[in-house]
C-alpha cells in the first residue's frame, strides 16, 4: 500500500520532505536547505528556540493554495501536511525591514570590526538584501563604553542587537545567570551581574556568551570569532576528564583562539575557561627548550643525543648492577594513550619489571579497583549524555562545577529542570543550592553514610529483588551486614541527621533511573576502594545498572587518567587490565612483546618511595608529574627521590621534582602532539597536533620511542596511528580501534571490530559475570585515631575552577589574574574561637609539618572542618598531609588531615619602635 | 433590598449593575461584614455543593466572554485544563489594569474585593486550583493592601484555607503579587514570567499556552478581575438566565470606562449591546462639550483601532446586513469586530473636533514605545521609530514620505511578534493613517523629502 505522503511530510517552497519528530519549521528547513537558507539573528543551535528577532519568519499554509500565515520558523512546531514558503515577497520584505531597523542602531564599522567576515548580522543583512536605511539618524546606543576589565571576556555593547543569545547561553548552558537584560524597549541593554563589569561580576569566564553572540558585542581578548585564522584544528582539552572537544584557530604556528565545536557530543559548543582561554602557557618563556643533564651537581643544557647517551649509560649500568627491578617509572595521565602504552612497554620490556604506575594512584585508583571488584570493569558504566534520561542524580564527594565544569553545568541544568539532586559532601558546594538533598557529612565517613543509605533503601523495601537475584551475588551476606548496623553509632560518626539520610535514600531508590557520580572525595581516603564498592552496592540493590540514565560514574580528574590505567600503567595489570601474575596473561605478554616480562606485581608509587629510601630502587623515570608538589607528605617524597642514583623527568616546565633530576627532557604539550585521550566516559578521542612542537621540545611519545631504540629495543618511530594499531592488538576492548575509525566524535570502549563503540556497560550481564555485593562496616581513619586529640580540626582539600592541580599550566595564563592564591576556608564560629578574622594569615600544623595561608571565613564548611585548594604549591599544603593510604590501592588520604590552626600574629606591638617625644 | 448610592454617584437609569452594584454605595465598605450582610459568599457555598464540571458548565452556558480585552469565552478557557492533568493547577487574577482608557478593575479592587475573592474561590474550585494569585499593578498600591486585608478576612471566616466551608479537600490560598510598573505584565505569559520572579518577557506560543504550560510549567488559568466577578452572578442567576442579559454571543453586562471629550466621563455598567455608541455619548455621558462635534472614538482601550465620525459600517443584524454610522453602532463584541476594531477592555475614548490627530497618534506611540518590553526586534525598534516619526510629524519636521514609512513600520510589527503587544502598538498607527492620512500629511512639508535620511548608515552600507 502506498503511504499517503502528506501524513509524514511537509513541503518547502513546493518540494516535499519527510518530517522528523520534534522538528520546528526552522530545523526542518535547515536540514533540507542548509543552515542560513532561512536567516535568523536570535536563534542558535545550542540554545532553545526564542522567537524574538522574527527574521526567520516564513509563510505557512495548510493547503498549497490555502491562506498563508506568517510565523517565526524557529519556534513553530512542524506538522505533516504543512506548506512552508521561505522566500515569498512578503517574508522577504519583512526580513529586510527588520534588519533595516536593527541597522539603525548599529555602528556599521564592519571593515574595522573584529568579526568582519564572520558576523551573523553582516551575513543576514547581505542575505536579505539591505540597500539602504530609510530612517534618519536619531537616538542610538553607539556611544556605549567597552568593557575591557577582564583577563578574557570583553564587551562592546554598541554592537549589541538585543538578541539575548548571551543571556540565554549564560542561563541555559552554563547556568550562571550573570548576564541579563536591563530596562525595556529601546532602553533594554545587556548587563553583567548587578550592572557591573565582567571582572566584578560573578562571571566564570566560560565564554559561552562570547561564542553565542552573533556580533562582537560580547567577545574575548583572543577575538575568537575573527576570521584571522588560517587553519582550525579539532582536538581534545587536557584540563579534566570531561574531554571537551576544542576547535583551535591558528595562523602559522601561532594559536589565536579556541572555540567549542557545535557538533561535539561531549561538550555541545560549551567548555570552561581553562579549555577555552588557558592556552598561553604553550609559548610561555618558562617552557623548557633544551634537555638538561646534571653535570657536577648542576643541571646544564645538553643536546638530545647527549642526554639520551647519558640516560642509556646510567640505566644500562643500573640494570646490570642491580637488576631491572631497581628501575621504576611513573607515567602521566596528562599524556596520550599511545604515550602511556609506550611508557609501560618501555619499563616492562626494557627492564623486565612491573614497577610502572601513574598518577591515577593518587586519585582514581580506588575507583578502578573497587568497580573491578564489584562489576568487573573499572570504568564509568554510563555516559554523561545519560543525564538527559535520569530521574535522580547523586553526586558523592565531587564538586563538578569546579572540577568538571561542563558536566557540572549539565548537572545544574538538569536540577534546574526539576530532576532531584542528592549531594553528599562535607562542604556546601556550588550545586547545593540547586539540590534536593545535601548530606553534609564529616570528612572520612563516607562508608558510614553510604551504609546508612543502603540500610534505609533496604528498610523501605525499595530493593530490586529481581535484579539482585538474577544479576548479583553475595546478597545474603550484604543483607546480614545491613541488619547488623548500629544506626545510632553511624549517625554520631557521620553527623548527618538520619531523617535526611533516609529521605535521600528513598529519593535515590524510588527514582525510575538514578545515576551516581563520584569524585576524589570518595577515593582519596583510607577506605576509598571500599567506598567505591559501597556506591556499587547502592546501584546494584536498586537495579540502577545497564540502561540509559543510571550507573556508577566516576568523574575522572585528569584528561586521560582512564587511559593511563587502560594502557597498563599500573603495577599489577598490564595493557588491557590483564593481571601480570596470571600465568596465561604472562605468557600472552611475553609472546606479544617477544621479551622477558616479569610476572611479579610491581611497586605502586608510595612503595617506590619506600623502596628508594630502603635502597632497593635506584632509578626512576617520571613523565609529566610533579610528585614533590602533588604527592602527600612532601618531605618524605623529597627524601625518597634524593636517594635515587638516577632520575629522569619529562616535563614542560622546570618543576620542584625536575630540580632533583639527573636528566630533564623537554616535552611538548597536548597542543603540539597527536594521539588519543580516553575521557571519563570511556570515550577514546583523537588529539590532533595544532602547532608544531616548540623548538627544542619533543612529544613524549617520540622521546619514548627514541630512548627505546637507543636502549636496544625494537621500536618503530612514533606515529599515533602505528601505536594505536599495536594497542588494538593487545588491549581487548580496543580491538576495533583505528585512527580513522574513531571519527571526530570519538568512540566509547569496548570498541568492537568495525569500530563500534559501547555507550552503556553491563547491559545484560556484568563483566565479571555476577555483580558482587561487598559489605564493609565503618572504620575510623588512622589519621583521626592517631592525631585527632592533638590536632582537633579536619583539613580537607579540593580544587577550584580557575586552576589545574599545582598550576604549572594555568598559572602561566590569564587565569592567574583571576585567582591569585589558595585560601583556607574556616567556619566563622571556629574563627571566632581562634581569634581569626577574614584574610588573616594563619598557621596550619599537623603531625608532619606546618604551612601558612590566608583565612577565608565561610559557612560552606561546618565547624571543625577546614578546606583549602592546592593550586599554589608554594604554600606546600602537602607538607601537612599524611602518608595514610587507601588500604587496597595506596591512594593517599588527601581528604582527611588532622590539623590545628592559629593566627599568625603581626609583629608584636612592643617590637615597633615606641614613639619618642 | 434597595440600594442607596452616595450623592452624585447614582447609576444612570440605563445602566444595569451587577459587578458595580456595590460601587459607591452609601452604606458600603470593603470589609467582609458588609459583604456578608449583603449575602456575600452564598454563591461559594452553592458552588461547593456542585460538581466541578457543573460550575464550568454554568459559565459556559452564560456565554461570558473575558473582560480583559481579548473577549475569549471564559468557560471554554477553563475547559482547556486537561482532564488527565496530574500537575498542580494555578489560577491567576490579572489585575494589571494598564490599558490606557481603562479604569474599571481598580474600583472593584478598592470597593468590593470580596466579590473578586468569592469569584476566584468559585473559579479555583471549578478548575482545581489550590493556589491562586492576584497580580496587581504597581500603580495600585492601595488595591494591593485592600486585597491582602480582604484575603485575611476571608481566611478567618473559612472562605479560604484548608477544607473550605467544611468541604474535604477544597483548599485554596490566594496571594497578592505586586507588579513593578510594566504594561507588558498584563500580557498573560509576561505576567506569569513576572510572577515567577523573572523579567516579564512574553512566552512563545507554541508551546507555552498557559492552560498547558503556565506558571511553573503547570496548567494555569488567567482571568481578568471583572471576568472573575461575573462568575459570582452567573452562579446566582444560573448560566442560562445570565445569558439573557445582553445579546446572543455578547451576553451579560460590562463596564464601559468612558474618557475624553464628553460632559460626564466615567464608568457605566450596561448590558452588552443594549446601547449604541451615540447613546453612550449622549445619554450616559451627557453629550459632547458645548459647540463641539464628534471626531473619532477609540472604543476598547487605546490599542483598539480608531473609528472616525462620518464613517459607515456594514453590520449584520439577524440575517440582513445594515449600513450604520458610528453613533448607531451597538456596543458589543461582535459589532465592534465587524466595524474593524474591538470592544477590548471597555475603555471608550471620545475625541471631538478640537483634537489634533497627529498629537493623538504621537501620544499613543509615545506610550507604546515606552512600554515595549524589548524582546522582539520589530516591536523594540519599530515602536520607537513610530514614536520618533510621529514626533517629527507633530513638530512639522516630517516629509509626506515619512507617513508612508510610519505606516510600513506598523505593518511590519503587526502580527510579527511573540505577543499581542505587536498588534496593540501598531493598530492605532495603522488605523489613524488609513483614516486620517490627509490630516497627518497636512502636518508634513514636502520640501523635507530630500533631507539626507541617515548619512552615517548610508555611507557605511557600502561595507555590508
Amino acid at each position: 500500500m502506498v503511504q499517503d505522503l502528506s501524513t509524514i511530510s511537509a513541503t518547502i517552497d513546493g518540494e516535499s520532505h519527510v518530517i522528523e519528530s520534534g522538528d520546528t519549521l526552522l530545523k526542518f528547513v535547515d536540514r533540507h536547505r542548509g543552515r542560513g537558507h532561512v536567516p535568523t539573528l536570535c536563534d542558535a543551535p545550542q540554545l532553545a528556540p526564542y522567537g524574538a528577532c522574527r527574521v526567520c519568519s516564513v509563510e505557512v499554509a495548510l493547503q498549497p493554495d490555502g491562506p498563508r500565515r506568517v510565523v517565526a520558523a524557529c519556534h513553530t512546531p512542524l506538522a505533516a501536511g504543512m506548506h512552508i514558503f521561505t522566500e515569498s515577497a512578503k517574508v522577504q520584505k519583512l526580513r529586510r525591514n527588520i534588519v533595516e531597523l536593527v541597522l539603525t542602531d548599529h555602528p556599521l564599522d564592519c571593515l574595522t570590526c573584529e568579526v568582519n567576515g564572520n558576523c551573523e548580522l553582516q551575513t543576514v543583512a547581505a542575505k536579505v538584501g539591505i540597500r539602504g536605511v530609510r530612517y534618519p539618524a536619531g537616538a542610538n546606543h553607539l556611544d556605549r563604553a567597552k568593557d575591557q576589565s577582564h583577563p578574557y571576556m570583553t564587551s562592546d555593547l554598541s554592537k549589541c542587537i538585543n538578541c539575548s543569545r548571551c543571556v540565554r547561553a549564560c542561563d541555559e548552558i552554563q547556568g550562571q545567570f550573570v548576564l541579563s537584560m536591563h530596562g525595556r524597549g529601546f532602553n533594554a541593554r545587556i548587563i553583567k551581574g548587578l550592572d557591573t563589569s565582567f571582572e566584578k561580576s560573578p562571571c566564570v569566564s566560560c565564554g559561552a556568551c562570547a561564542q553565542a553572540c552573533p556580533t562582537s558585542a560580547i567577545s574575548d581578548v583572543f577575538q575568537s570569532k575573527s576570521i584571522e585564522a588560517s587553519r582550525k584544528t579539532r582536538t581534545v582539552c587536557t584540563y579534566c576528564g570531561v574531554g571537551c572537544n576544542l576547535n583551535v584557530a591558528t595562523k602559522g604556528n601561532e594559536i589565536l583562539s579556541i572555540q567549542a565545536p557545535l557538533d561535539s557530543e561531549v561538550n555541545h559548543a560549551h567548555t570552561c575557561l581553562k579549555g577555552r582561554y588557558a592556552f598561553k602557557f604553550v609559548k610561555h618563556r618558562d617552557r623548557l627548550r633544551s634537555p638538561l643533564v646534571r653535570v657536577n651537581g648542576r643541571l646544564q643544557p645538553a643536546t638530545w643525543e647527549e642526554a639520551y647517551a647519558h640516560i642509556v649509560e646510567n640505566l644500562t649500568r643500573i640494570k646490570a648492577d642491580h637488576g631491572g627491578h631497581a628501575v621504576a617509572g611513573i607515567s602521566s595521565a596528562r599524556c596520550t594513550n599511545e604515550e602511556n602504552y609506550l611508557m609501560q612497554k618501555f619499563i616492562r620490556v626494557g627492564f623486565g619489571t612491573n614497577n610502572i604506575d601513574a598518577c591515577a594512584r593518587v586519585c582514581h585508583s580506588p575507583t578502578a579497583w573497587g568497580m573491578q571488584k564489584a562489576f568487573g570493569t573499572g570504568a564509568a558504566t554510563n555516559s554523561v549524555e545519560d543525564l538527559q534520561y535520569t530521574n535522580c542524580i547523586m553526586v558523592i564527594g565531587a564538586n563538578p562545577t569546579e572540577g568538571h565544569p561542563v558536566t557540572g553545568s549539565k548537572i545544574k541544568q538538569r536540577a534546574l529542570k526539576g530532576v532531584p539532586l542528592i549531594i553528599i559532601d562535607p562542604r556546601e558546594i556550588e550545586l547545593v543550592p540547586f539540590a534536593t538533598h545535601h548530606l553534609q557529612l564529616r570528612p572520612g565517613t563516607n562508608v558510614a553514610l553510604l551504609d546508612m543509605l543502603a540500610y534505609y533503601i533496604w528498610e523501605a523495601g525499595l530493593t530490586d529483588q529481581e535484579f539482585i537475584t538474577k544479576r548479583c551475588e553475595n546478597w545474603a551476606e550484604f543483607e546480614a551486614g545491613l541488619k547488623s548496623l548500629d544506626l545510632d553509632a553511624l549517625e554520631r560518626i557521620h553527623g548527618v541527621p538520619r531523617e535526611k539520610v533516609k529521605a535521600a535514600a528513598i529519593e535515590y531508590a524510588s527514582a525510575e533511573n538514578a545515576m551516581a557520580f563520584h569524585g576524589l572525595g570518595v577515593t582519596e581516603h583510607s577506605h576509598g576502594s571500599k567506598t567505591v564498592m559501597t556506591i556499587a552496592n547502592l546501584a546494584m540493590m536498586t537495579g540502577n545498572i545497564g540502561r540509559p540514565g543510571v550507573g556508577v560514574n566516576p568523574l575522572r580528574g585528569q584528561n586521560n587518567v582512564q587511559g593511563a590505567a587502560d594502557m597498563g600503567c599500573q603495577p599489577h595489570q598490564g595493557a588491557g587490565y590483564l593481571q601480570v601474575n596470571d600465568p596465561s596473561n604472562h605468557l600472552l605478554y611475553e609472546q606479544f612483546y617477544g621479551a622477558h616480562i616479569s610476572n611479579e606485581i610491581g611497586l605502586k608509587i608510595p612503595q617506590m618511595y619506600e623502596a628508594a629510601l630502603a635502597g632497593h630502587l635506584k632509578a626512576m623515570w617520571i613523565v609529566g608529574e610533579d610528585v614533590v608538589q602533588t604527592d602527600p607528605n612532601t618531605e618524605h617524597v623529597k627524601a625518597a627521590i634524593s636517594s635515587l642514583e638516577f632520575l629522569v623527568v619529562q616535563e614542560l616546565f622546570m618543576t620542584p621534582t625536575a630540580e632533583y633530576a639527573d636528566v630533564v627532557l623537554p616535552a611538548s604539550s597536548f597542543l603540539e602532539k597527536s594521539g588519543t585521550f580516553t575521557n571519563g566516559e570511556r570515550r577514546v578521542q583523537r588529539v590532533n597536533a595544532v602547532i608544531a612542537p616548540l623548538a627544542g621540545t619533543k612529544p613524549d611519545g617520540q622521546i619514548l620511542c627514541e630512548i627505546m631504540q637507543r636502549m636496544g629495543l625494537s621500536q618503530p618511530d612514533y606515529t599515533p596511528e602505528g601505536v594505536l594499531a599495536e594497542i588494538a592488538r593487545i588491549v581487548p576492548f580496543f580491538k576495533g580501534a583505528t585512527w580513522d575509525g574513531l571519527t571526530e566524535q570519538g568512540t566509547q570502549w569496548p570498541i568492537q571490530e568495525g569500530g563500534i563503540g559501547t555507550e552503556i556497560l553491563h547491559i545484560d550481564a556484568f563483566k565479571r559475570g555476577l555483580g558482587k555485593f561487598h559489605f564493609f562496616p565503618f572504620q575510623e581513619s588512622k589519621e583521626i585515631e592517631k592525631h585527632h586529640q592533638e590536632f582537633p580540626f579536619i583539613l580537607t582539600t579540593g580544587r577550584i575552577l580557575e586552576h589545574y592541580n599545582c598550576g604549572t599550566m594555568t598559572r602561566r595564563t590569564g587565569n592567574a589574574q583571576i585567582v591569585t592564591e589558595d585560601l583556607l576556608a574556616i567556619h566563622p564560629q571556629d574563627a571566632a574561637m581562634k581569634n581569626i578574622e577574614d584574610q588573616d594569615q594563619v598557621r596550619i600544623f599537623s603531625a608532619r609539618g606546618e604551612v601558612r595561608m590566608k583565612a577565608r571565613l565561610s559557612t560552606e564548611v561546618q565547624p571543625g572542618i577546614l578546606y583549602t585548594t592546592f593550586h599554589f604549591p608554594e604554600n606546600l599544603v602537602n607538607v601537612v598531609t599524611s602518608s595514610e593510604c587507601d588500604e587496597d590501592t595506596l591512594c593517599p588520604e588527601y581528604k582527611v588531615v588532622a590539623v590545628d590552626i592559629e593566627k599568625v600574629h603581626a609583629p608584636d606591638a612592643t617590637t615597633i619602635p615606641a614613639l619618642t617625644h | 433590598m434597595s440600594i442607596h448610592y452616595k450623592p452624585g454617584k447614582e447609576p444612570h437609569p440605563r445602566e444595569h449593575r451587577l459587578i458595580f452594584k456595590n460601587i459607591d454605595r452609601a452604606d458600603w465598605d470593603n470589609g467582609i461584614d458588609c459583604y456578608l450582610r449583603d449575602g456575600g459568599y452564598a454563591m461559594l457555598q452553592k458552588a461547593i455543593g456542585m460538581e466541578k464540571a457543573a460550575i464550568t458548565g454554568e459559565v459556559k452556558a452564560s456565554g461570558l466572554r473575558g473582560r480583559g480585552g481579548a473577549g475569549f469565552p471564559t468557560g471554554v478557557k477553563w475547559g482547556f485544563i486537561s482532564p488527565t492533568n496530574t500537575k498542580p493547577v494555578y489560577l491567576i487574577c490579572n489585575a494589571d489594569e494598564s490599558e490606557p482608557g481603562t479604569f474599571k478593575d481598580r474600583y472593584i479592587l478598592h470597593q468590593d474585593p470580596h466579590q473578586l475573592i468569592e469569584g476566584m474561590a468559585i473559579a479555583a474550585l471549578a478548575v482545581g486550583a489550590k493556589v491562586a494569585y492576584i497580580y496587581i499593578r504597581e500603580e495600585f498600591p492601595h488595591a494591593a493592601t485592600i486585597c491582602e486585608k480582604a484575603i485575611e478576612e476571608a481566611r478567618q471566616r473559612g472562605f479560604l484555607g484548608k477544607n473550605i466551608l467544611g468541604k474535604e479537600g477544597f483548599d485554596l490560598e490566594i496571594f497578592v503579587h505586586r507588579g513593578a510598573g510594566a504594561y507588558i505584565c498584563g500580557e498573560e505569559t509576561g505576567l506569569i514570567e513576572s510572577l515567577e520572579g523573572k523579567r516579564p518577557y512574553p512566552r512563545i506560543k507554541p508551546p507555552y499556552f498557559p492552560a498547558a504550560l503556565g506558571l511553573y510549567m503547570c496548567p494555569t488559568i488567567v482571568n481578568n478581575v471583572e471576568s472573575l466577578c461575573h462568575v459570582v452572578h452567573i452562579l446566582r442567576m444560573g448560566g442560562a438566565e445570565y445569558a439573557k442579559l445582553g445579546k446572543p454571543n455578547n451576553t451579560g453586562t460590562r463596564i464601559l470606562c468612558v474618557s475624553g471629550d464628553v460632559q460626564k466621563p466615567g464608568y457605566y455598567e450596561i448590558q452588552v449591546g443594549h446601547l449604541t455608541m451615540g447613546e453612550v455619548i449622549n445619554d450616559l455621558c451627557g453629550g459632547l462639550k458645548p459647540g463641539r462635534t464628534l471626531k473619532a472614538i477609540i472604543p476598547g482601550g487605546s490599542s483598539s483601532k480608531i473609528l472616525k465620525a462620518g464613517e459607515t459600517y456594514k453590520i449584520k443584524r439577524g440575517a440582513e446586513v445594515v449600513e450604520m454610522g458610528l453613533e448607531e453602532l451597538p456596543m458589543d463584541f461582535d459589532t465592534m469586530a465587524a466595524a474593524g476594531t474591538m470592544a477590548g477592555s471597555g475603555g471608550v475614548i471620545i475625541m471631538d473636533d478640537s483634537r489634533d490627530i497627529a498629537w493623538v497618534l504621537n501620544n499613543l506611540n509615545t506610550f507604546y514605545a515606552h512600554e515595549s518590553c524589548g524582546q522582539c526586534t520589530p516591536c523594540r525598534e519599530g515602536s520607537l521609530w513610530m514614536k520618533k516619526i510621529s514626533d517629527r510629524i507633530v513638530a512639522g519636521q516630517a516629509s509626506p514620505e515619512d507617513v508612508t514609512t510610519l505606516e510600513s513600520v506598523a505593518y511590519q510589527i503587526d502580527g510579527k511578534t511573540i505577543c499581542a503587544f505587536g498588534e496593540a502598538c501598531s493598530w492605532p498607527t495603522e488605523a489613524i493613517i488609513s483614516k486620517f492620512r490627509d490630516e497627518l500629511t497636512s502636518h508634513t512639508r514636502p520640501e523635507l523629502a530630500d533631507t539626507p535620511k541617515n548619512p552615517v548608515t548610508e555611507k557605511a552600507m557600502a561595507s555590508l
